[in-house]
């Protein structure tokens, strides 16, 4: 090889080009003095031919140059031809002819040798440039022949140090060096081999074999890197084993989105779906949300693509693969996948939630309108009782009523009165639990206020009541329903107390507080702390094994109140001992809020 | 010579009961427990005031009350529901008639009076 080389670098004078300057100067002397010994005999058969010899010569190994010998030898031939030949013309015509023909010959011959060269230099060129790695090697044993610059280097060699191995000794392991023997005995001619060679230093690399017999002893086997791709698809499996990992017992469904598709999804978000996740690798989520609801999608996911901060969850219905329609709630993070920003969403199934929700919204409807029908019929025939009862009360001497008689009317009329109230409230609760309830602001003085539920419903008759409200003092809030409110604690103040009854309505607000405090103090019969939280409950939740006897009367007032107090954002709470008395407090925002 | 008031009213212990409330406040109650029959008199002899039950048939109060007021053309005469289902108020407010209030059954006598007071005075 290296002797080839030599004819590549013209300039460099080798041993080899002054022999063969030697060689060829002596053929053409030779040749001269044999032509003019010929001439000077006049041996006809043996002249010009002999000078193909050199000429020939030098122009297949040296193509240009070759032209300067074939002139130098043409003039020396014409030279030799006029001086024998003289004056006769047809000869030295004959020998100029043949002076040219030399021209002539060294010319053809140096154009296809020049021609050839052409085409082993551009293979050449194409084999030591090419971004492919390429060995060849022998066919029986492997051993290196030859390699290109771009094959040494993928493995780190020189090419002293990687010529004259066997290729097969370049696999990493035993077992790639087995399939590597196994697929070139089957076959001279193979693609898409995909095998690790070893480098200098021992490790691997991933490469892309393909190889070709191109002659009985040369094998020519190209090397195709693939080991980037082949670490990342590694790093890749790698990734989705530990995401595997981390997410098959997740009940919640997860994927891994990057560039817009599916790379990810855990069995949980199959079970959502009913698709399998080689079905979903690769697709849009998009495809898989309710038409409905798919602006609303496009709108969240238009932040994550985006790489914005996605805050938040959203409820997305998606179409199952049997047609379903399932709610989920979706959570996104950003996430590095590869080294590339990719979305890891999270995904919790709610439809059941949502159901049981619904179910309840159902119920409650339902409930409601029992209640109202329920309503409706115990009111009714209530209506002649009370009718006639006020009737005979309104006139107890024409009806020839006595005294005793009218007391025990007058009882009936309350005990009617009161399962009028209860009726009542127990309507005024349903509309309560039902939330349609709307409050309507208004920002009124609160003393006033309690004065008038005072004289209204003639609490000074029944107890000694005391008012301790600075008259600056307004609130913002439903004026009627915070009268009843009050109305229901003064009620129950008297009602759970025995005279001399003493009740005090105090006020008080520390500047910077969010709320107003109205306390109504009582000194009643108390109420045992363990039922502090049953009191405020509807009557159908109370302990009534523990409530019933003392507080049988309670009702609904205080369960309504507070709701009321509550849908203020505000609230009822109350302190108590037994025997001592009780103390009410509504703490109530001095804001509106929304009403929950 | 006293108010006529029209009960319209399916219930006869409620009926009954009415017609002696009512002449003891100061009325003249016509009774009606057929509710088109109560259009028909209500065309032909007009009462002061219609105290109009809601659950009846076959048509209900709300149903008396569009034909009261649409198809015969009766809008002067004052109307007061009187029913014992909850939730009229929500119903009326979007009716927005001036000439409609509510008397919420059980009654006492002092309420009735003071409701139809309301529209015809003392």
């Amino acid at each position: 090889m290296t002797d080839k080389g030599n004819r590549f670098l013209p300039h460099i004078i080798s041993r080899t080009d002054i022999v063969r300057f030697c060689v060829i100067t002596s053929l053409a002397v030779c040749c001269t003095l044999i032509t003019a010994l010929s001439y000077s005999r006049s041996i006809d058969f043996i002249n010009y031919q002999l000078f193909f010899i050199p000429i020939i010569y030098a122009a297949f190994f040296y193509p240009k140059r070759g032209l300067l010998v074939a002139f130098a030898c043409g003039i020396a031939y014409q030279a030799v031809g006029y001086y024998y030949r003289y004056p006769d013309y047809t000869a030295m015509v004959t020998v100029t002819s043949e002076a040219i023909l030399f021209v002539i010959i060294a010319c053809m011959i140096s154009y296809f040798i020049e021609k050839i060269r052409q085409g082993e230099t551009r293979y050449r060129s194409v084999f030591e440039h090419s971004q492919l790695g390429i060995a060849l090697f022998n066919r029986a044993d492997f051993t290196i022949r030859q390699t290109n610059t771009r094959f040494q280097d993928m493995l780190d060699y020189t090419t002293e140090e990687i010529t004259g191995k066997q290729f097969s000794s370049l696999c990493l392991t035993p077992r790639d060096k087995e399939r590597f023997l196994e697929r070139i005995a089957k076959s001279e001619a193979s693609e898409n081999f995909e095998t690790r060679l070893t480098t200098k230093s021992g490790s691997g690399y991933w490469v892309n074999l393909s190889w070709n017999t191109i002659d009985e002893t040369t094998i020519s086997c190209t090397a195709v890197n693939i080991n980037g791709r082949k670490i990342a698809e590694k790093l890749n499996n790698d990734n989705m084993m530990k995401y595997s990992q981390l997410t098959e017992n997740s009940p919640n469904g997860i994927l891994l989105i990057q560039h817009e598709t599916i790379r990810f999804s855990n069995p949980a978000f199959s079970v959502f779906s009913g698709y399998g996740k080689n079905e979903l690798a690769g697709k849009h989520l998009a495809d898989f949300v309710d038409a409905q609801d798919r602006d609303e999608f496009m709108e969240f996911a238009r932040h994550w693509s985006e790489n914005k901060p996605v805050h938040g969850e959203i409820e997305i219905r998606f179409v199952t693969k049997t047609g379903d329609t399932r709610l989920g709630s979706l959570t996104a993070n950003s996430i590095l996948h590869l080294e590339k920003p990719a979305t890891m969403i999270n995904i919790v199934d709610i439809s059941e939630k949502q159901r049981l929700s619904d179910k309840i919204h159902e119920d409650n409807e339902r409930r409601r309108g029992i209640i109202i029908t329920v309503a409706h019929e115990l009111r009714t025939p209530l209506q002649p009782i009370l009718g006639y009862l006020n009737l005979l009360l309104s006139d107890p001497d024409g009806f020839g009523i006595v005294e005793d008689t009218k007391k025990i009317l007058e009882r009936c009329l309350v005990s009617v009165d009161r399962e009028r109230q209860i009726i009542n409230q127990m309507l005024d609760l349903s509309v309560l639990d039902s939330g349609k309830l709307k409050l309507s602001y208004s920002t009124f003085p609160l003393e006033p206020l309690v004065r008038s539920i005072i004289d209204t419903s003639g609490y000074l008759s029944k107890a000694e009541v005391t008012v301790d409200i600075p008259e600056s003092v307004t609130l913002t809030a439903d004026k009627d329903r915070i009268y009843s409110v009050i109305d229901s604690l003064l009620s129950n103040a008297v009602s759970y107390s025995k005279p001399p009854r003493r009740i005090n309505i105090t006020y008080h607000s520390e500047p910077g507080d969010a709320n107003h405090h109205i306390s109504v103090q009582d000194n009643g019969i108390g109420i045992e702390q363990n039922a502090f939280s049953s009191i405020f409950e509807p009557f159908q939740l109370a302990d009534s094994a523990k409530l019933s006897r003392r507080y049988d009367r309670i009702g609904l007032s205080l369960s309504i109140a507070k709701k009321v107090v509550q849908m203020h954002s505000g609230d009822i709470s109350v302190k108590s001992a037994v025997n001592t008395g009780s103390t009410f407090t509504i703490d109530l925002p001095r804001e509106m809020k929304n009403a929950s | 010579m006293p108010h006529k008031i029209m009960l319209v009213e399916d219930d006869r212990p409620i009926l009954d009961m009415m017609e002696i409330l009512l002449r003891r406040i100061g009325y003249e109650p016509i009774l009606v427990p057929d509710v088109l029959e109560a259009l028909r008199q209500a065309k032909e002899e007009p009462p002061a005031l219609i105290l109009l039950d809601i659950m009846m048939t076959p048509i209900n109060g709300w149903e008396f009350l569009e034909k009261l007021r649409g198809e015969y053309g009766i809008k002067d005469i004052p109307v007061l529901l009187f029913t014992a289902s909850p939730s009229v108020e929500e119903k009326i407010t979007g009716l927005n008639d001036p000439r409609l209030g509510i008397l919420q059954k059980p009654v006492s006598i002092i309420e009735l009076k003071a409701g139809i007071e309301r529209f015809l005075g003392k």
